[in-house]
Formats: structure tokens, sequence, C-alpha cells
């Protein structure tokens, strides 16, 4: 999985550098606009240190930003799988602000906390929170009446149990929306640093696009890809392992 | 009087038909009785009005005071994250750990109790279900189709345990198969689809128990009555 994810960011990736040194071959642009080739590969020689300390940072504010949200989400979410007037409001304001583009928001916060980490942190948990809310609500409010049933009409049925029943019936939804949501919590934290943080590798795209140095803008989206697909596809293997562990076998319950 | 219904109609919310109309009936004998009737005419409608599973029924249900009534049905499932014996462990009231081991027994699950639920066959999965249904406490229990995909040899063994272990309670099963509701039921209410006056018909079935011999004549009567009122 982690392999796979990894060949195909380097195929999307070298397609990208082809396409680009293509345009440039086709149309005759000058080095300053899509530099060749081997600049681009020294380029990225040069910054490879720099850049990955600066993913590394990213990837550690996107990461932290990632849990508060799926700690956000999955107890607002949980809160408001009930059809409750506290549930149907939870849902309704998750819905409206959803539609709002979070990332509009991202300046208040940089002016109220100024350029620091908790900015970063913020807007990734933002930006990643409410897709995330959103797909807690829709899987924790759909009932599993065949499972449900027998705890209902015997009067066992409690909160826990009840999100229990059906985080285990979901549990793949569940994990491939907390993998998906890695890239918006990355992408936030990204936008955030590009527009106003002055650590990671979004900071970085931003003084080489200040430079309008496409080498360095390119080396910086390997890394973040790398990175990325890296990341990605660890939680798809935990995904995975806790499946294994909680849904298909469990080694010692075979006879 | 352990349950009584009076004029007992249901339509389905939004819905301007009635799928049932005018039942009245009353049960005050225990044991194993069925409900019977073409698909779609509401046998299991009907039974979760009794079970409190749904409302919004117009007629009166007028029940023992206290009594506690349990609707299971064929497509119940039991959660997956542990073994079928380590679930019936968690739900077996205090004191019924010896009867939830005559059940399994009786039921041959004692095999599958390592297993969990969606490793076991459709007839498994049923019979495990009604295992923990009858270590409930409860006075009436409905079983819709619980018995599917068990064979007749142990579905009769099960029906005949049934009735020896919970002689004070009382059953209502639900089924398609004419002659095991025949056989096994006491009282056997035949519902008929909207429309049709009257909409229900109440027949004596032979309620046989282990080691009884079926008098064919009898069966026939039976069966010809079901059909009749068919």
């Amino acid at each position: 999985m982690l392999v796979r994810r990894i060949s195909q960011f380097f195929i999307v990736y070298g397609a990208g550098i082809g396409f680009l040194l293509a345009l440039k071959s086709i149309l005759g642009l000058s080095d300053y606009v899509i530099p060749g080739f081997m600049e681009i590969w020294n380029t990225g020689l040069a910054v490879a240190n720099d850049y990955l300390y600066d993913v590394l940072n990213t990837l550690g504010v996107a990461m932290i930003g990632q849990i508060l949200s799926i700690i956000m989400a999955f107890s607002i979410g949980t809160a408001a799988r009930k059809s409750s007037w506290l549930g149907s409001f939870i849902k309704a304001a998750a819905y409206n602000i959803q539609a709002y583009p979070i990332v509009a928001v991202a300046p208040i916060i940089f002016i109220l906390l100024g350029d620091g980490f908790a900015s970063r942190l913020i807007i990734a948990a933002m930006i990643c929170y409410f897709p995330l809310l959103l797909s807690v609500v829709s899987i924790m409010s759909e009932p599993i009446t065949d499972i449900e049933h027998f705890y209902l009409a015997t009067g066992r049925m409690r909160w826990q149990l009840e999100i229990k029943i059906r985080a285990f019936e979901n549990i793949r939804k569940l994990t491939t929306v907390i993998s998906g949501s890695a890239t918006l919590a990355m992408a936030g934290t990204i936008v955030a640093e590009f527009i106003a943080a002055n650590a990671g590798i979004g900071h970085a795209i931003r003084i080489a696009l200040y430079q309008s140095d496409l080498s360095r803008i390119l080396a910086a989206l390997f890394l973040i890809g790398i990175f990325l697909s890296l990341y990605q596809g660890t939680l798809e293997w935990l995904g995975e392992k806790i499946i294994k562990k909680w849904v298909i076998l469990d080694p010692e319950e075979i006879p | 009087m352990f349950l009584e219904c009076r004029d007992l109609g249901y339509r389905y919310p939004q819905s301007p038909e009635f799928v049932f109309q005018d039942i009245s009936l009353q049960l005050d004998t225990p044991g194993f009785h069925a409900l019977f009737g073409p698909s779609g005419v509401g046998k299991t409608s009907f039974a979760k009005l009794l079970t409190g599973d749904i409302n919004g029924y117009t007629g009166e249900i007028l029940k023992k005071e206290n009594a506690i009534f349990l609707y299971t049905y064929n497509q119940e499932r039991l959660p997956g994250w542990s073994s079928i014996g380590r679930h019936l462990d968690k739900i077996t009231p205090p004191g019924m750990a010896d009867l939830c081991q005559e059940l399994v027994e009786i039921f041959g699950m004692e095999p599958f109790m390592n297993q969990k639920f969606s490793q076991l066959s459709l007839g498994q999965q049923n019979r495990i279900n009604l295992i923990r249904y009858l270590l409930q406490d409860f006075d009436l229990l409905v079983m819709d189709e619980s018995l599917a995909n068990v064979d007749e040899r142990s579905k009769e063994n099960i029906i005949f345990k049934i009735k020896e272990r919970f002689p004070d309670k009382y059953f209502l099963y639900i089924s398609h198969n004419l002659m095991e509701v025949s056989k096994f039921s006491n009282a056997i209410l035949v519902l008929l689809k909207a429309g049709k006056q009257p909409q229900t018909s109440l027949i004596k079935g032979l309620n046989i128990h282990r080691n009884d011999v079926i008098n064919s004549h009898e069966l026939d009567t039976v069966l010809l009555g079901i059909m009749n009122a068919c």
C-alpha cells in the first residue's frame, strides 16, 4: 500500500515535470520561466536539507492539527448523532460553516495570534475539521438497526455501546476518512504558512515564489508529495491493522 | 387478561391505505402461538405494535400490567467484535448461566462459541440470536421467522425445548411454513389482506409436544382450516 502510494506519486510528479519541460520546449520558454531539467535537479540537491527540515516542520504541525481535529470531530460528531435539538443544531451549524471557505478566515487568525506555531496549527485543524465532522456525523447518525434492536428492546443500550456499534460497522469508512483528512491538514498548514507564517515548507515556497524560482518550488512539491504519501500510507496501514485486529480475525478466538 | 386487541388498525406513516384494520383478539393461554398469512398482510407490523417497536395505530392494545413483550427477527446480528460465547456471557442475566449452557447445547451451538457471528451460517446466526432473547426477562416473545434457515430436525427440537423450558411464557411465532405452524402452535391467528372481511381468523393448531403422535386427520383439518381462511 505504501509502496503503491509512493510509486503513484512518482508517476504523477514525473508526468508533471515532463509536461512542464514539454511546454518549455514547444513554446520556447526561457530558463527563467521554466528551468531545464539539470537546473531543477541541481537546485533540488542544493535545497534538499533545508527543505527536508521545513517539510518535517510542516508535517509535524499538520499531524498535530489533524489529531486535534479528529478528537474534536469525534466528540462533536457523536454528540450530534441524536435527533435532539442539540444534535440538529450542531448538524446545521456544521453544514453551514463547512460551506464557507475557512482559509478566508486565516488572516484574522494571523492578526490575532501572530505568525507563530499556534496560527498554523489552528488553520490546519480548522481546514481538516469540518469535512471530518460531517463524515463523522453522517456515520454516527445512521442506526445499525439489526444490531441495536436487541439492546434497545432489552434496555441495555448505552451511548458508549451505540457509538461502538456504529464505529465498528463503519470502521472502513472511518479509517478512509481519517487517512484522507491528512491531505486536508497538510494543505491547511501549507496555506497558513503561505499566507503569513515564519517557518515551514509553505513559507519556503512563498520565498521561492517571490524570487520566481520554479526549481525550488518543484523541489518543495517533491518533498511534500513524498512525505504526504508516507504519512497517508502509514495511516492506511494503521487502519488496516485496526480492521484486522478488531473486525476480521482475532487469532485467540479461532478454535 | 394477558393481551387483548380491540379494533386494531395500522397504516404506514404518510400512507392513506390501512395495512390492516379492525383486528380484535384475546390471548390468555401461555404457550406457542402463531401468526400466519401471505406476505404483505402486516404480520410484522402487527407484531411490532404489540411489542411497542412501532406506534401510530388505531384501536386499543391492552396488556397485563408490567408484562414484558419482546420482538426478535431473523436478520438481527450480534456485534462482530467478540466471539458469540463472549457475547452471551455479557448479556446473560445473573443466575441464568445454566439455562444459557442448556440452550446452547440444545440448539447445537456448543462447537461455535469461539467463532464470531459473521463466521456462522444463516441458520446458526438465527439460533444464537434466539438464544440470547430466551435468556432475557420476558412474558411474550414474538419470533419473526426466527428459525428460518434451520433444518427441520433442529427446528423441531428447539420448539419442543422452548415449550418444555418456558411453559408459562407466551410465544408468537411468525412463519410462512404452513406445516410447522399447524403442528406446533396452539392458537393460529391468520391475517388476511386489507379489505377482506373478516380480516383475521383464529384457528386451533395441534400444539404437539415431544413424543406426541400426530393424528394425520387432525393435521389435515388444521391445514385445511388455515388454507380456507387464507
